[in-house]
């Protein structure tokens, strides 16, 4: 304790202030290590976050109608492609099925929008139910040539009530302002079914039918009502509405492209970390002699080592969480996709992300700790 | 130097160290560093390895360190065999404190980290650590310097601090490479003096590498190598000078 008072200033070490000052070594090195994890990290968290917020996005579309299954024809194909509105009439006596409701969906670039979600609605179903009026009203019956456009469609388009809205080659009154339950509700341009289907000469044709079950109807039941559908209509498939998204070609295709880029972006990041540790190895090769000759076993530098790539990937994970958090807001006021996608930036998400930078951080460890622990603790004596 | 009671003593200590037909080839047998070493060496001696560079003596500290490993010949410690160790890091953690001519601290660690950093092979807890090394620190009379980088030190108080560091974990055995080399005369003097008592007074073994003959007339006995085999092992004061 005297010795304690004598020198008040002193601390008390432990093995992570050696993992840390290694890293404080080459402060330029390591900040531009951990840059380069934060940019595969940001990537993975902005794309997989954006194609997840897609499923999820859809998903909140179609709980909040109250919808439990979808029929549509998107599995072979990037969109939906329109099938028979007379399917219907073949799903909607089958047991256990209470409602449905035929909807045309197109995505197309209206007036400034270079994409926006049209959405054509049979007249009178429960999929107008969820949508609440902010201005204006509903349109009077399905023939009137109006439009609602949900809050964000309003905003990116610069629509109030009373003006008008090209669509294809049709000029149609903007009749009321909605809010929807969901994110693509609210960037939706939401009109008529048969009004649509005139606009893009699609008539008789839908490209998905909403279907309520029973009350209690349990998601194995849901499931064989699935299957059943699908069975009776070829031209089209039936899906549980959480999965219908997820199944389809298109969303494959958004997915495997969001994880191909990510995977190359920390792969950057792989190498970046092992060049980072294989050179403090390679300078310090030495220090690491003398360690081991003041009795420290390899066992010890191997862990060494793997913390320190270990804390650069969860520091470069945590900084890529941030830039990733950040470029999606940045990419979501992008024209291009305004008001289509709202990001999944969940804990799930992010955890995900930084357990992904970790792993990146001791996978590229490994070789840097094999070669440092192969070092002779007799180099300790050279020089 | 020893006194005779010093010496008498010391010829009835247990060994230490036992050499016998040491060898040790480099490059595919290329280079015979040792050509066949004997020697034994006793609790409590204070030992002087002499000789010119490349005579080997720096490989025989290596060995003794169980640093390297030797091509033929057996080495013990304490009556084992070194070239048999289950776990030599626990070895030099243990038993053998390093002294090296470049004082080989690290450079991001002040100096009380610096002497803490073989404590971390003993499981003390971190306060036990930091006493330890402010005592030691205080031994070699550093108590001013604890928290000063190595590059913010003078060479002798470099020194100091990696003699505090050698008796971390208290070894029995100190092994010293030319540890007054890269010092001026006023400080090597003083780093001698340091390291002297400090065999006296913790009673432990102190071999020494030197290639100056005043260090080695410190030891209570030299042993002199040239061409990797001893040439000379006795009374330091009897040592031949060579070129």
């Amino acid at each position: 304790m005297a010795i304690r008072q004598n020198f008040p200033g002193t601390n008390e070490m432990t093995f992570f202030d050696v993992i840390t000052r290694g890293l404080k070594r080459r402060p330029i090195r390591t900040g531009l290590t951990l840059l380069g994890i934060a940019v595969g990290i940001a990537a993975v968290v902005a794309l997989i976050g954006l194609s997840r917020g897609l499923v999820a996005s859809w998903t909140a579309g179609m709980k909040s109608r109250g919808t439990e299954i979808v029929v549509h024809n998107m599995r072979g194909s990037l969109t939906p492609k329109p099938f028979p509105a007379a399917t219907r009439d073949r799903v909607a006596h089958l047991p256990g099925v209470t409602a449905t409701c035929m909807i045309l969906v197109d995505l197309m670039s209206v007036e400034n929008a270079e994409l926006m979600i049209v959405s054509g609605r049979e007249w009178g179903c429960f999929a107008w139910e969820n949508l609440k009026l902010v201005s204006g009203r509903m349109p009077k019956d399905q023939m009137e040539r109006a439009v609602l456009l949900g809050t964000t469609a309003a905003d990116v388009l610069k629509k109030k009530v009373g003006d008008t809205v090209q669509i294809e080659t049709e000029e149609l009154a903007v009749v009321g302002i909605v809010e929807g339950a969901a994110f693509v509700e609210n960037g939706s341009i939401i009109l008529s079914l048969p009004l649509l289907q005139q606009v893009t000469g699609n008539q008789d044709k839908i490209s998905a039918i909403d279907v309520r079950v029973a009350a209690g109807t349990n998601d194995a039941e849901i499931r064989r009502l699935c299957e059943e559908m699908s069975r009776l209509i070829p031209e089209a498939h039936a899906d549980p509405a959480g999965e219908h998204l997820a199944h389809t070609e298109g969303y494959r295709v958004i997915n495997a492209m969001s994880w191909g880029t990510s995977l190359l972006a920390i792969l950057v990041g792989v190498l970046g970390v092992t060049n980072t540790m294989l050179m403090s190895v390679f300078e310090r090769r030495q220090e690491i002699a003398i360690l081991l000759a003041l009795g420290w076993k390899r066992s010890r530098i191997v862990r060494m080592i793997l913390w320190e790539s270990a804390m650069l990937g969860l520091l470069g994970g945590i900084i890529g969480v941030g830039l990733g958090v950040v470029g999606v807001h940045l990419m979501q006021t992008a024209p291009a996709i305004r008001g289509l996608l709202e990001p999944d930036l969940s804990f799930n998400l992010i955890l995900m992300a930084v357990t992904i930078a970790v792993c990146v951080g001791v996978l590229s460890g490994f070789y840097p700790a094999w070669r440092s622990s192969r070092l002779t603790p007799s180099l300790a004596l050279h020089g | 130097m020893n006194t005779p009671s010093e010496s008498t003593q010391n010829a009835r200590s247990p060994f230490v160290f036992e050499a016998a037909g040491l060898k040790k080839d480099y490059d595919d047998g290329q280079v015979h560093a040792l050509r066949g070493v004997d020697f034994q060496i006793r609790e409590g001696e204070f030992v002087a390895i002499v000789g010119p560079s490349g005579s080997g003596k720096t490989t025989l500290l290596q060995m003794l360190g169980a640093l390297d490993q030797p091509t033929a010949g057996t080495l013990k410690y304490r009556g084992k065999s070194l070239l048999d160790l289950p776990d030599p890091a626990a070895y030099r953690a243990h038993e053998i404190g390093f002294i090296f001519q470049a004082f080989h601290l690290l450079p991001t660690f002040t100096a009380i980290e610096n002497v803490q950093i073989p404590m971390f092979e003993n499981h003390q807890s971190r306060a036990a650590r930091r006493t330890r090394a402010l005592e030691l620190l205080k031994a070699v009379g550093l108590e001013q310097r604890v928290n000063h980088f190595p590059a913010k030190l003078s060479g002798g108080e470099r020194q100091r601090v990696a003699i505090a560091r050698s008796l971390a974990n208290s070894p029995s055995v100190l092994l010293a490479d030319e540890p007054t080399g890269n010092l001026d005369s006023q400080s090597a003097k003083h780093i001698l003096d340091l390291i002297t008592s400090l065999h006296f007074d913790r009673r432990m073994t102190l071999i020494l590498v030197t290639h100056d003959m005043s260090v080695a007339s410190r030891a209570s006995r030299a042993i002199q190598t040239k061409d990797g085999q001893v040439v000379f092992d006795g009374d330091p004061a009897k040592l031949p000078r060579y070129e």
